[in-house]
């Protein structure tokens, strides 16, 4: 099985993830998964070149593309779209939806406050459709 | 044994605690939820991981810069702080990206 086969595999589970997440409207926001994609691929591009260049890892020629960032395989950057893609939308659909609260609340609530903090933020009613509402207040075109 | 590659990763996962307790990017933001998440994550890449090595995609490098200590064959003990590594940078990033936004409604 090649790289691309792998990742695919993996990848359809992160997609189920997020399609989950998706259909429970509890999707996370998705302005900021892009932003974090482009952080976290341009430090893949730079790490992953230093951990192959002083031989941390290696790979099987005849299993992957051939396609190359630097001397990095592209298959690598898998392990990238896949964390930020997958790991907030398992937090949203676990519970961190529930956690839409001001500045001033996430500095002085913890997890098993959250509950109270989403309404001493008075923003309780978006504590329940965190998908639909692009702020904290709820405001914009509520 | 090296430890170079183990100590540079603790470095830079510390610094990810030490800004997640600053900024209350994901434990300090909720505790319970992080965890799973954490859990969840470094056990999904370790899985891909271990298919990636028993299908002989990659395998581990020989280097001085290792301890040498493995989990598994050819997976070394530093690709789980590896792994940590990454889903705690991936969510302080996200969770930094979500404060600011939040900041930013507030004031609007």
């Amino acid at each position: 099985m090649s790289y691309w086969a792998l990742n695919a595999i993996f990848l359809a589970v992160v997609a189920a993830v997020a399609l989950a997440a998706i259909v429970t409207r509890r999707a996370p926001r998705w302005a900021s998964v892009a932003v974090a994609l482009a952080v976290v691929l341009l430090m893949t591009a730079v790490f992953d070149n230093i951990m192959i260049g002083v031989g941390l890892v290696g790979y099987d020629e005849a299993k992957i593309s051939g396609a190359f960032v630097g001397i990095a395989p592209l298959e690598d950057f898998a392990y990238a779209v896949a964390a930020v893609i997958l790991l907030p939308s398992l937090w949203a659909l676990i519970g961190g939806a529930r956690d839409r609260r001001s500045p001033h609340a996430a500095r002085t609530n913890h997890a098993q406050t959250s509950e109270n903090a989403a309404q001493n933020s008075n923003n309780a009613q978006t504590s329940q459709d965190p998908a639909q509402t692009s702020t904290p207040k709820g405001t914009g075109d509520a | 044994m090296g430890l170079l590659y183990l100590v540079a990763l603790g470095i830079a996962l510390t610094g990810m605690v030490m800004l997640d307790r600053r900024f209350g990017l994901f434990f300090w933001r909720s505790a319970r939820t992080a965890a799973v998440v954490l859990v969840a994550g470094v056990a999904f890449f370790l899985v891909w991981d271990l298919f990636g090595i028993g299908l002989g995609i990659f395998f581990r490098g020989e280097t001085d810069f290792m301890t040498g200590l493995q989990i598994a064959p050819e997976l070394p003990i530093e690709e789980v702080f590896f792994l940590t590594l990454l889903c705690y940078l991936t969510m302080n990033l996200y969770g930094a990206l979500e404060l600011l936004r939040a900041r930013r409604a507030e004031r609007a």
